[in-house]
């Protein structure tokens, strides 16, 4: 129970927010409507329906009355008869609105929510790969999924909610004051109650509700991480300690759900016992009113009736209170997201450059990942690099890890802007190319290579999905995949799964390569393609580089001699500058760090 | 009905409990009855003009509703207990076996799977044990009590009100089987969709690179438009059920209007009668609603306990012999013979593998990915037993020792180290729990993980794993070597990385393995160099065969294999890595 005074404080204090537009849910409201705008005329079918269904609904006990008085106690059969036939039709009309209603709500509700998802996917689209290094995956995906989910509840049930309770509260009333204005202000003595006994209930349960399943999602969580650390609690034999930390959550888990136990357990009787105080009163009143001959005896009965229907729409509102929370949360955080202008959009006059011939420059290039203006001294990624690679050679990077060799291959992608300074692509600068243009000409190798789900085929054909058969098998053939993809289970059609979880990390890496040479680039980057793979797949993948490097601009940063040794230019960096750059041997001649680096590798192969 | 039976073993434990709570209900379910039937009694009363009798009516009403509350309470209390204590219960028991389980079966389960069972089925059957049980009886009860007084009250009247109830019952049970399934794939799809979604954000680089960013759009419009899809279908069988369920009722009551009105017209039926039949038929709508409910429950049960039984009934491949004596006393020697290991119906993944380690001596194991290297290393531990032959630690076969003094002898260090979310403090910790911060720090210190645990956030305090900081492949590999030296075991295996580390934090391991090798046998699964450099002797192992053992020296000279893999295949980031003051220092030398 605890948070409950806190939860209510909340309450109060989110309602002055949005009364004085403090956090923009006006807005935020606003929008979510304009994503209901294209299926009004849906919506105002639902509208009718549910006018039809909480009118349908109330009918019941008035018809049941008046068959009272005026059919049974006059002993007009006749009058009866036309009371059921009109108490059968509300009946069925009651279930068909309602099915229109139901079916309405849904369509509509998830329709918008999908759409919701499709803006937020192509909004982080549009965002730059630095947008992404920056936030965390699990944050952007939950934006997609479980908040528009959260959001679910809102649209589809919190819609209803408002306005059928809403108008079956006041038809009841009216009905009621209609009946016996008396009766009718006596029977609303229960209403206070209720009222405050459900707001309350509601507010307090939250948060138990909430600590369920916090607790819930403990267990879980420590459950999947036995799971995939299995090995080592199996190898260190401390299968007891794991037991105690479950045995300590799971009563964790049953307390905080006994909690919830004794709420529903004094909560829910209570409000039996509430009506059940009603009916006694309707009765000891209304029937001393009949009796007297002030009123009907049938309207006592449709009073008694109608105390259910009143009591309903109360609880029903009252848990809009946690509907209304956790969907306002979720949005909160969509527009968070929503909100964030996607950086690195093409200017206006950018160019499409035609086909590359592949030439690139770097001159006075300063770039740091740090956000800062001006980034500390230890923040820069590259300084002051200037270096020419003419179309169609083979330029290796070599350098210790963060020397800035990653750096260098991804601002030649332009997945980001230098902060100073500018590369250029066949003397265009970069700021000023369609981003598109220029990485449908790219061809990207990486450290791991990332596969889609899907096919091998759809995978190698990724960069062109147009591509015939013989150019994927050519493709295959080129990296020395041939073997291997006849080997699987489906060959070319085989599944390769999440992430190509199915392949071995060679396997996927030979798909990467021959992903990136189907795709036909001007310019080949292998970042640290092959230090992932074992020792047959790394030949046969040597095997395709010859064929793979030729006629086109490459950079290759590696860690096997034998690749860099063939390249038309090898450059070392250190510290994000260059530190020298030549052939093999010139460098080797030159006698610099290339030479010591070299001298340090033959050392270790003699050790 | 096997699996019903097993079912309800348990709740044999919380029987007195069951009962207490069953009684409750019925003796709150006979107020409910009474309830109508005395708002029956009034509408009499009232319609003869017997004011004298009103207000010991409308008492009665309130004390049986006061009666009601008391009973209600309490026997919600009573099974919520019950329920919760099923649910630990439960828990405890799949979660005990699991920790039983031989490493075999956790290689032959998807993750994935376990984790359902663990939950969606475990709900299931809780539900089922814990309210499903109650429901049944309490809503049989009340439908056979509100029938019998109807029945006696007026048999032609009662015949008429319930011509409808099966229809409720087979409805609700039919809406119960076809929803479930339904709302299932939806949340299947949505699973489909997160999928989709989270490899659009870890492949963002790939998309862009390649501009295929308008084609990903689709997928995804694909994957939205099939949750939509099942999600309308799910709401249309909503949409369809839930109004005819409500819908059978009322013609009861119409009915009962039509035939009960005809009756107190007549004057064969007084009208509070009349008036308790129309609340009966009422009433009875939401007990026949979820008697349907409970049925589809228990048939979801039996299913779900069907594959629960499926794990509890399997007998762990791997446990200790009863009464099994400890590790005998020994400084770690290992002995394979003629060992072969097939996993399933798999071709061995080892194959007649005779292997002695000297106690102290360290070994590298050299192959190609599917050699066999890690296969050999966990028969060690017992992690597996070999489909032939024999393993001796010490000289005690493994399988005739107590697996956790065997185990607690061993210690792993993986280079893609798993940890637990956890302090650092508590993962270095983790095989020897009773360590005082001094031992777990300068455990630390040995494995060269102190330096970079001091400029964490919080220290050795700071939370680590899955669901906390996120350290790199080389800071766990640290953390790992101080738990394996806290763990202070006889014989270590080791399996270094095989992704890329820089210069100095090469080093630091290096340092750090050095210094977790001393004094203990060592197995080490190599892929580099650098660390085969560290070994007394190298064992050459390709498809599951031993190829060749001896030096670094002596297998370049005289196996093709070793210099085939010393030459290509083995990570030669040393070239690159090595940074340049480390050389320059031993170049003084």
């Amino acid at each position: 129970m605890n948070g409950g005074i806190g939860d209510v404080r909340r309450l109060f204090s989110s309602l002055w927010q949005l009364i004085r537009g403090q956090d923009q849910r006006g807005r935020k409201v606003g929008w979510m409507i304009g994503l209901l705008r294209p299926y009004r005329g849906r919506l105002i079918l639902m509208f009718v329906a549910l006018l039809l269904e909480t009118g349908a609904g109330l009918a019941p006990p008035y018809l049941l009355g008046k068959a009272i008085d005026s059919g049974i106690q006059t002993g007009d059969v006749a009058a009866l008869d036309l009371i059921v036939v009109a108490f059968v039709i509300t009946s069925v009309l009651y279930a068909v609105s309602t099915y229109a209603e139901t079916y309405l709500v849904g369509w509509v509700g998830t329709r918008a929510l999908q759409d919701m998802r499709e803006r937020i996917f192509s909004h982080l689209q549009s965002m730059s790969i630095g947008f992404f290094t920056r936030r965390s995956p699990g944050v952007l995906i939950s934006r997609m999924t479980n908040d528009v989910e959260a959001l679910n509840q809102l649209v589809t049930s919190g819609m209803v909610t408002i306005f059928s309770s809403t108008l079956t509260l006041v038809g009841v009333v009216v009905i009621m004051l209609f009946l016996d204005l008396q009766l009718a202000l006596i029977t609303f003595l229960t209403f206070p109650l209720l009222a405050i006994a459900s707001v309350v209930f509601r507010i307090v349960s939250a948060g138990t509700y909430r600590a369920t399943r916090e607790r819930i999602a403990a267990i879980t969580a420590h459950l999947q991480e036995t799971l995939s650390g299995v090995r080592v609690v199996r190898s260190f034999g401390q299968e007891s300690q794991h037991m105690a930390t479950m045995t300590e959550l799971n009563e964790q888990n049953r307390d905080v759900n006994m909690k919830t136990v004794y709420l529903n357990a004094s909560y829910f009787p209570a409000v039996e016992l509430l009506a059940a105080v009603g009916t006694a009163v309707i009765l000891l009143y209304g029937g001393s009113q009949a009796i007297d001959g002030a009123i009907q005896i049938g309207v006592v009965v449709a009073f008694v009736g109608y105390l259910t229907r009143f009591f309903e729409p109360i609880q029903e509102l009252s848990q809009l209170y946690t509907t209304y929370q956790q969907g306002m949360a979720a949005l909160d955080k969509i527009f968070d997201l929503l909100d964030t202008p996607p950086d690195m959009v093409d200017a206006p006059d950018a160019i499409d450059p035609g086909t590359l011939r592949g030439e690139i420059e770097l001159e006075g290039v300063w770039f740091s990942y740090a956000e800062d203006e001006e980034p500390t001294e230890d923040a820069w990624a590259l300084r002051d690099v200037d270096l020419h690679v003419p179309p169609g050679q083979t330029l290796a990077l070599v350098g210790a890890t963060g020397a800035g060799k990653s750096t260098f291959a991804k601002l030649v992608a332009r997945f980001y802007d230098p902060q100073q300074g500018i590369v250029r692509v066949d003397g265009h600068d970069l700021r000023g190319v369609q981003q598109r243009a220029l990485r449908r000409q790219l061809g990207i190798v990486p450290q791991e290579g990332f596969l889609f789900s899907g096919s091998v085929r759809e995978n190698i054909a990724f960069g062109r999905p147009e591509a015939s058969q013989e150019e994927i098998e050519a493709a295959i053939a080129a990296v020395g995949a041939t073997e291997f993809v006849a080997a699987l289970p489906d060959g070319l059609d085989t599944e390769v799964g999440e992430r190509g979880i199915q392949l071995s990390a060679g396997q996927r890496q030979l798909v990467a390569f021959a992903r990136a040479l189907l795709a036909e680039p001007r310019i080949l980057i292998l970042d640290e393609a092959t230090s992932n793979v074992d020792v047959r797949t790394e030949k046969t993948i040597e095997r395709g580089l010859e064929r793979l490097l030729h006629g086109r601009t490459a950079i290759v940063i590696a860690h096997r001699l034998s690749t860099i040794r063939r390249a038309g230019k090898i450059v070392v960096l250190e510290g994000g500058q260059i530190a020298e750059q030549g052939t093999h041997d010139e460098l080797i001649a030159a006698n610099g760090p290339y030479a010591k680096l070299y001298g340090a590798w033959s050392d270790s192969t003699a050790a | 009905m096997r699996t019903y039976r097993r079912l309800m073993g348990f709740l044999r434990p919380y029987r007195a409990q069951l009962w207490g709570s069953l009684a409750l209900a019925w003796a709150g379910m006979g107020m409910t009855v009474l309830i109508p039937w005395l708002t029956g009694k009034a509408v009499n009363a009232i319609k003869s003009g017997n004011q004298p009798d009103l207000l010991p009516l409308a008492l009665a009403i309130l004390g049986a509703a006061i009666l009601r509350l008391g009973l209600i309470v309490v026997r919600r209390v009573v099974a919520g207990k019950v329920s919760l204590a099923v649910e630990f219960d439960l828990r405890q028991r799949f979660y005990a076996h699991l920790q039983k389980l031989d490493l075999g079966f956790f290689d032959s389960q998807q993750t994935g799977q376990l984790m359902s069972r663990a939950t969606v089925d475990l709900q299931s059957i809780r539900f089922f044990l814990g309210y499903g049980l109650i429901f049944i009886t309490q809503n049989l009860l009340t439908i056979t009590l509100a029938a019998v007084v109807m029945i006696v009250v007026n048999p032609l009247l009662a015949l008429f009100a319930l011509i409808p109830a099966p229809f409720v019952v087979v409805a609700a049970t039919r809406y119960n089987l076809v929803s479930r399934p339904a709302q299932q794939e939806v949340q299947q799809r949505i699973g489909e969709l997160t999928a989709e979604a989270e490899e659009n954000v870890s492949g963002i680089r790939v998309v862009k690179a390649f501009a295929r960013e308008e084609f990903q759009f689709q997928r995804f419009q694909r994957a939205v438009g099939r949750v939509f899809d099942q999600s309308i279908y799910a709401t249309r069988l909503q949409a369809t059920f839930s109004p005819l369920i409500g819908l059978l009722p009322q013609i009861g009551i119409a009915l009962v209007l039509l035939v009960g009105g005809r009756q107190v017209i007549d004057g064969s039926l007084s009208l509070g009668a009349f008036v308790a039949f129309s609340t009966y038929v009422a009433m009875l709508a939401g007990p026949l609603r979820s008697l349907g409910m409970a049925m589809g429950m228990a048939q979801r049960a039996v299913a779900s306990g069907n594959r629960m039984f499926e794990i509890l009934d399997r007998e762990p491949a791997i446990q200790s012999p009863p009464g099994a004596p400890d590790l005998p006393p020994g400084d770690g020697s290992v002995e394979l013979r003629g060992v072969t290991l097939r996993y399933g119906d798999a071709a061995p993944a080892l194959q007649g593998i005779d292997l002695d380690v000297e106690a102290g001596k360290t070994v590298a194991l050299v192959g190609p990915s599917g050699a066999g290297k890690t296969s050999l290393v966990g028969l060690v531990a017992r992690l597996y037993d070999p489909s032939e032959g024999s393993v001796r630690v010490d000289g005690a076969d493994v399988r005739e020792i107590d697996l956790g003094s065997l185990r607690s002898q061993i210690a792993f260090v993986a280079d893609d180290s798993f940890l637990f979310t956890a302090t650092v403090a508590e993962n270095i910790a983790y095989a020897h729990q009773e360590a005082t911060l001094e031992e777990i720090e300068a455990a630390a210190r040995r494995a060269q993980a102190d330096g970079f645990i001091r400029t964490l956030p919080d220290g050795y305090e700071t939370r680590v794993g899955e669901r906390g900081l996120t350290l790199s492949g080389g800071q766990r590999q640290r953390i790992a070597i101080a738990r394996a030296l806290l763990a202070d075991p006889r014989i270590l295996i080791l399996d270094d990385a095989t992704s890329s580390v820089d210069a100095t934090t090469e080093t630091e391991i290096k340092n750090g393995l050095r210094e977790a090798m001393a004094g203990r046998t060592t197995l080490i699964i190599a892929h580099r160099l650098s660390t085969i450099s560290l070994a007394d002797e190298i064992v050459v192992l390709d498809g599951g065969t031993l190829v060749d053992r001896g030096s670094h020296e002596e297998l370049m000279a005289g196996c093709g294999f070793y210099r085939e893999i010393a030459e290509h295949g083995l990570a030669d980031s040393v070239f690159i890595q090595r940074d340049l003051e480390e050389r320059e220092e031993m170049a003084k030398l």
